[in-house]
């Protein structure tokens, strides 16, 4: 008798469940099909920019405002987190977004994935080059050029103009020597030179990279370049150009305010240093403008410097930063309808050739973007400073289609090098053996 | 007849334990088997397509040294942290089942960490050793303190097994107190009375007696050791340079950051193997020391 009154009860809560679940699951699609049936498109953009969070909501608002039956949810990838990561869960999880941002190195991964976009509008208005790595060998191109950024050593012109006694002019600063003596006359002042961060990405992503850009201005030989590490058939140790960028790591390194202590800093420590000039030099890249600007003491008077590499003013490089497309949109075909591939695209398109779109990308978010047509002027001024050396032509192109862990396990040998561990032939030797382990 | 009992007895057991068997065999099983099925291919995490590639990824794992110094980092770690865990645990927990004013208060207070998840404990002691440890090394001129913990990779190795330490050893802790509670008095009281004292009383009676809770116990830090991760990324995220990257963080790293899922897969089974090994020797010598009261 117990017996069957606990089967009884058992396999009452147990259709009760699978009750539920049907009901739900019969809501679900329900709503669906109501969502379809009022022509109601909801498209998904998964955003890897943590800091652009906010001012992607708001113009995603604008966007569906202007398109209504559209409507753009903005997806935060963790902070910390790779968007490749995410993004590939979300791929498993048959869940894919509609616009995924990605770093440039991850985006031919998802080529069968990604929506052909060379016949749209905006190809024909993308600055030269900022579609090279999207391409593919049948002439697709599978992601939009969302941001260009820019790196090289950051300058505080209040503490310069003290040091120079004067107006400071960046084109004074052509070699190494001239970079030398610039650190010797701030420190007469009575103001650290320059600062080093220790963070494993801007040495290993940003520092050292600039060595494998510098190696030709045409980029394929940087390719071949490369290719050859791989085969290990180059020697880095009398890689003239390479060394020379690490002869500037020396003097950097020797100048840095953490000298004593050099994997104690924190990127935390940069923005309020340079901002309160307590240094003069940082090396860093436009992005650390929101935090500089939080600290700054100098009416946002700042800008780049280039990293010497040698001597010589004429060498490329010299007068050269570092510039590139670092994020890309792709847009998913496999898991999104055509109304929200559609959907998408002219999202892009609203970015680019729409005022309000051209006012978040360049005023609310401080991007600098790869389109032509877009005459506005950035806000700040590092973006402005780069903006200047892309229109006098002075940039090295980005190294940013290397491995995936190359900025992992390139940066802890750099700061290893940095914190006196290792000599320069150890870590040109670990350099060499990190590409022959990439074949 | 007794084939319809057992089939009756069969559907009871699959009406209780069914649905616990079918998440189990959905959520654990299958992606173990699949995952090892990919330790055989070279996908990198995303691509529709992947090919066989046979033992490899198996050769490539005995190839990494930097995965086997991971595992030799890790085995330092989870060596020192399971005895420092149980040995802090079980002298708290014989001080707190004394006669000593406010012991439930100081029961709450050691078992607290472990209430507070992995990572903001990392964060938390981060700006401990960088922050808070480094301004009274300056103020008050402690040279040990003088500078980041962190930045150190010796002594970034440190703060991991100091932090492991102090938020395990208040879960060991309560363990090790039922276990004390659960000794019978009469034993002690008999001891106590032929003139044992309580050295001898904790060395003859208490520690034999105690042996299934040091099983538990041992058992629970060296797994949680040897899986450790988000302490480690929140604290040193491997750093400074690697040095104290321990091996699941490795492996999390080759796979997803280095994109060679394979590989990783590979890697992730490998450590699979030795932890089991490890663990299942642990509780078969442990268990031969059980003695009954």
């Amino acid at each position: 008798m117990s017996k069957l009154k606990i089967m009884s009860a058992a396999v009452l809560s147990l259709s009760l469940l699978l009750a539920g679940c049907g009901n739900s699951a019969k809501e679900s699609q329900q709503s669906e099909q109501k969502k379809t049936a009022s022509s109601e498109v909801k498209i998904t953009f998964l955003n890897s920019k943590g800091e652009i969070q906010a001012q992607l909501e708001e113009a995603a608002k604008e966007f569906s405002k202007e398109n209504p039956g559209t409507t753009l949810e903005v997806i935060p990838a963790a902070a910390g987190q790779s968007p490749f990561e995410k993004v590939t869960s979300m791929y498993a999880s048959g869940n894919a977004p509609t616009i995924a941002m990605l770093d440039p190195g991850d985006v031919k991964k998802f080529a069968d994935k990604a929506l052909d976009l060379s016949k749209e509008k905006w190809v024909n208005d993308a600055i030269d080059g900022s579609l090279d790595d999207a391409k593919t060998e049948d002439g697709k191109i599978l992601a939009f050029p969302f941001a260009v950024e820019g790196y090289g050593l950051i300058y505080n012109k209040a503490v310069l103009d003290k040091a120079v006694g004067g107006n400071f002019d960046p084109a004074s600063i052509k070699t190494r020597k001239d970079l030398a003596e610039l650190i010797g006359k701030i420190q007469k002042t009575g103001v650290a030179s320059n600062l080093l961060s220790p963070m494993d990405w801007s040495l290993g992503a940003h520092y050292l990279t600039i060595g494998y850009s510098v190696q030709s201005n045409k980029f394929e030989e940087v390719e071949a370049f490369l290719t050859n590490l791989k085969e290990g058939k180059e020697d880095l140790t009398k890689n003239e150009k390479l060394n020379g960028l690490l002869d500037t790591f020396d003097l950097l390194k020797e100048n840095n305010i953490n000298k004593k202590d050099p994997m104690s800093g924190t990127y935390e420590q940069g923005p309020e240093l340079l901002g309160k000039g307590k240094v003069g030099l940082w090396f860093m890249g436009n992005w650390a403008w929101p935090q500089i600007k939080g600290f700054d003491t100098t009416n946002g008077n700042y800008g780049f410097l280039p990293v010497p590499i040698s001597d010589n003013p004429d060498d490329y490089g010299n007068s050269q930063i570092s510039v590139g497309v670092t994020k890309r949109l792709i847009i998913d075909k496999e898991q999104n309808s055509p109304e929200q591939q559609a959907a998408a695209k002219k999202f892009l398109e609203w970015l680019v050739y729409n005022e309000k779109g051209q006012d978040f990308l360049v005023n609310k978010a401080n991007i600098i973007p790869a389109f032509k047509n877009i005459t506005l002027e950035p806000q700040d001024p590092l973006a402005k400073s780069i903006k200047a050396y892309m229109n006098n032509n002075k940039t090295l192109r980005s190294m940013v289609t290397l491995p995936p862990d190359h900025w992992s396990q390139v940066g802890a040998f750099m700061q290893q090098y940095l914190d006196n561990k290792i000599d320069r032939k150890q870590l040109l030797k670990q350099i060499e053996g990190y590409w022959k382990s990439q074949q | 007849m007794s084939s319809q009992k057992f089939f009756d007895k069969l559907k009871i057991q699959l009406l209780f334990s069914g649905p616990t068997l079918f998440a189990f065999f959905t959520v654990v099983i299958l992606p173990f088997l699949y995952g090892i099925y990919l330790t055989f291919t070279n996908w990198d995490g995303v691509s529709t397509s992947h090919s066989f590639v046979g033992m490899k990824n198996y050769l490539a794992v005995l190839d990494d040294t930097a995965f086997w110094t991971s595992l030799y980092k890790t085995m330092k770690y989870v060596l020192l942290t399971v005895i420092l865990i149980n040995v802090v645990g079980f002298f708290l927990a014989y001080m707190l089942t004394t006669e000593i004013r406010g012991k439930n208060l100081f029961r709450a207070g050691f078992f607290t960490p472990n209430l507070i998840g992995g990572i903001i404990l990392g964060f938390l002691w981060q700006f401990i050793f960088s922050n808070v440890l480094v301004y009274i090394g300056e103020h008050f001129k402690i040279g040990i303190f003088s500078s980041s913990w962190l930045a150190d990779p010796d002594k970034a190795f440190w703060t991991l097994v100091i932090v492991t330490t102090w938020q395990y050893s208040g879960y060991m802790m309560v363990i090790y107190i039922a276990g004390l509670m659960n000794i019978p008095k009469e034993l002690l009281e008999a001891a106590s009375i032929d003139g044992a004292n309580a050295f001898v009383r904790l060395r003859k009676i208490i520690l034999p007696l105690m042996v299934p809770s040091f099983i538990v116990c041992v058992f629970l830090s060296l797994q949680r050791g040897f899986m450790v991760y988000d302490l480690n990324i929140a604290l040193t995220n491997g750093g400074p340079y690697k040095s104290t990257q321990l091996v699941s963080m490795y492996v999390y790293q080759k796979a997803f950051l280095s994109q060679k899922y394979g590989a990783g897969q590979a890697e992730a089974f490998v450590l699979f193997l030795i932890v089991a090994i490890v663990t299942l020797i642990q509780v078969y010598v442990s268990k031969k020391r059980e003695v009954e009261a």
